[in-house]
């Protein structure tokens, strides 16, 4: 409810700026335009997620460096760091790479965003990035129509590529033109004060845009019109970093425990990172100037000195940390910790055989191990029928022969369970036993079950078409519970 | 962000013409072909078997299509009321 308010007060300032000054509305459309490049930019490289993007990271992530260059390199092709996060948060889930891996890839991510300060600075504002962008546009929605999945995403890349660079043009053009009325840089705030105003502004608007290239945007193109002091650009920039990490945050309140560790890792880095610029901002621009005069940078040329600063200080953290990512991931998982599972571990077993007397304990063991057997059959099954699939070869060529498996371990798992009843109601086992025993049967159903689902993923036939027809045929949980209570045991229904 | 979500469905909704549907309608037609078949074989077999557990995981089989074949007719059902193409 408080974030509909929020959202009703927000949009009814924008209204009220955009109905004020035309400049601003050039300004805001350019973020808008600017935003909604991104989202085409991620939703092309999406289309690469479905195979290319995974077995570069299973290959490149075995090493620290690997994962930092990795986070690094993609991050600066894709221009979006919550992407490349996510991506690594999924495949830390999927138990494919780390915990150190992922946060390499996190750190080289956002080493890797600082190429965006470099990109809006050294070329946005330097040439008619406009023009560059029409051309762009018109082949990236001809492309974006096309029925192929690579060329639409292509399209998709194409055009989320002209859409930033028309957001970065009219923001330019907007700012340009808010020069002639306003000056915003009158009121920069100078000395620390400004310095922590502003990096709580960036930090903010990071927030608001869910962006820190946004952000940086602003930054930039408002410093080239000299609407923000240097000084106060720099804390923006600091800013931006800092509220990149609590959108990463936000997003791993749904996420699992790996998701979780991820984002405080992100958390971490960056607060540190922060903390290290402001400590050391004095040192951090004189460096700035420094490498400015030997890179050949002009000393006014303050955009380009920005994107060099949030280079620096990126990097600065970077170099911080490296040395700490497996004691950080040691913290993390320590710190962080897994919820127990709900059930206990087998473990009555034994105790079983003191508590009772030698003969029934006999009966006992032959009556679970006549359950156990049928398990240990159905498992067997199910691997026959699994690998009959694989091979293509019998009467289970499809994956729809898998919802047969469903239904027989549902059966099993049920008639176990009930024989199980009976065990405790005649007083032939304690219910401690039974709690033991019936955890091992849901075990071995899980694992049953889990071994179907993966077949159902891996074996699924190529050609999508077919597979969607195959997957809308399959039976869902529902009939699959109604077929497992069915008794009916007689001749089965004829044919349609 | 909500923009992600419009953005698929643009998507979807560029994609999902007439034609995909009609390709949508053959695919499943070519499984449910592949399930009759099966069927037919299973029954082949059934009649053959005398072994009785055997006799049930083929039966069960038998059950299994058939409602997977009862899915698929009523999903071809609707996909052709939808679209008002001709049977």
């Amino acid at each position: 409810m408080s974030g509909r308010i929020l959202l009703f007060v927000a949009l009814a300032l924008l209204t009220y700026g955009l109905w004020l000054s035309a400049d601003f509305q050039q300004i805001a459309a350019g973020v808008a335009v600017f935003l909604f490049g991104m989202l085409a930019l991620e939703e092309g490289f999406k289309t690469f997620t479905g195979g290319t993007l995974e077995d570069l990271l299973r290959g490149t992530t075995d090493r620290l460096w690997k994962s930092l260059s990795f986070g690094l390199v993609t991050t600066t092709l894709m221009q979006s760091s919550s992407l490349v996060s996510v991506i690594a948060i999924s495949f830390l889930s999927a138990g494919l790479i780390g915990l150190t891996a992922g946060i390499g890839i996190i750190f080289g991510a956002n080493l890797g965003t600082t190429t965006g300060a470099w990109l809006i600075a050294g070329f946005g504002l330097r040439v008619n990035i406009g023009a560059y962008a029409m051309p762009l546009l018109v082949f990236g929605v001809i492309l974006l129509l096309q029925r192929h999945r690579t060329l639409k995403g292509i399209g998709y890349a194409l055009t989320g590529v002209g859409l930033l660079f028309l957001g970065i043009h009219y923001m330019k053009e907007g700012f340009d033109a808010f020069k002639g009325s306003v000056d915003l840089a009158s009121y920069g705030v100078p000395g620390l004060r400004g310095l922590l105003l502003f990096t709580l502004l960036g930090t903010a608007a990071t927030l608001i845009m869910q962006s820190s290239h946004a952000t940086l945007l602003v930054t930039i193109t408002a410093l080239a019109s000299h609407q923000v002091t240097y000084e106060n650009a720099l804390a923006l920039a600091i800013g931006a970093n800092l509220g990149t990490t609590i959108t990463a945050i936000i997003g791993s309140m749904g996420a699992n425990i790996d998701g979780k560790r991820l984002a405080a890792a992100h958390l971490l880095f960056n607060l540190m990172t922060a903390v290290v610029a402001i400590l050391l901002l004095r040192q951090l621009r004189w460096s700035v100037d420094l490498l400015s005069a030997q890179l050949g940078i002009a000393p006014a040329d303050y955009t380009l000195k920005l994107a060099l600063f949030h280079t620096l200080f990126n990097l600065l953290g970077v170099m911080l940390m490296v040395p700490f990512v497996d004691r950080l991931a040691r913290l993390l998982e320590r710190v962080i910790k897994v919820p127990e599972a709900a059930i206990d571990a087998p473990r009555y077993i034994n105790e079983a055989a003191l508590e009772v007397p030698a003969a029934a304990v006999e009966a006992i063991r032959k009556e679970i191990r006549r359950q156990y057997d049928s398990l240990r059959l159905e498992l067997a099954i199910i691997l026959r029928e699994i690998s009959e699939i694989a091979s293509g070869i019998g009467d289970a060529d499809t994956i729809l022969s898998l919802d047969g498996a469903k239904i027989r371990l549902g059966q099993i798992d049920r008639r176990i369970n009930l024989a199980l009843t009976r065990l405790i109601r005649d007083k032939r086992i304690t219910a401690y036993m039974a709690t033991s025993l019936m955890n091992d049967c849901g075990y071995a159903y899980r694992i049953g079950r889990y071994l179907v689902d993966m077949a159902q993923i891996l074996f699924a036939v190529r050609e999508r078409r077919l597979k969607e027809a195959e997957q809308s045929l399959a039976l869902d949980e529902a009939e699959i519970e109604k077929m497992i209570n069915q008794r009916h045991r007689g001749r089965s229904p004829g044919a349609k | 962000m909500k923009t992600k979500k419009l953005l698929s469905k643009m998507a979807d909704f560029l994609s999902s013409d007439r034609r995909a549907q009609q390709e949508h309608v053959g695919s499943i037609k070519a499984v449910l072909k592949k399930l009759k078949k099966k069927e037919r074989d299973l029954r082949d077999k059934l009649e053959g078997e005398r072994d009785p557990e055997k006799r049930a995981e083929i039966d069960a089989k038998l059950r299994v299509i058939y409602a997977q074949r009862t899915k698929g007719v009523a999903i071809l059902k609707g996909l052709r009321n939808n679209s008002g193409a001709p049977g």
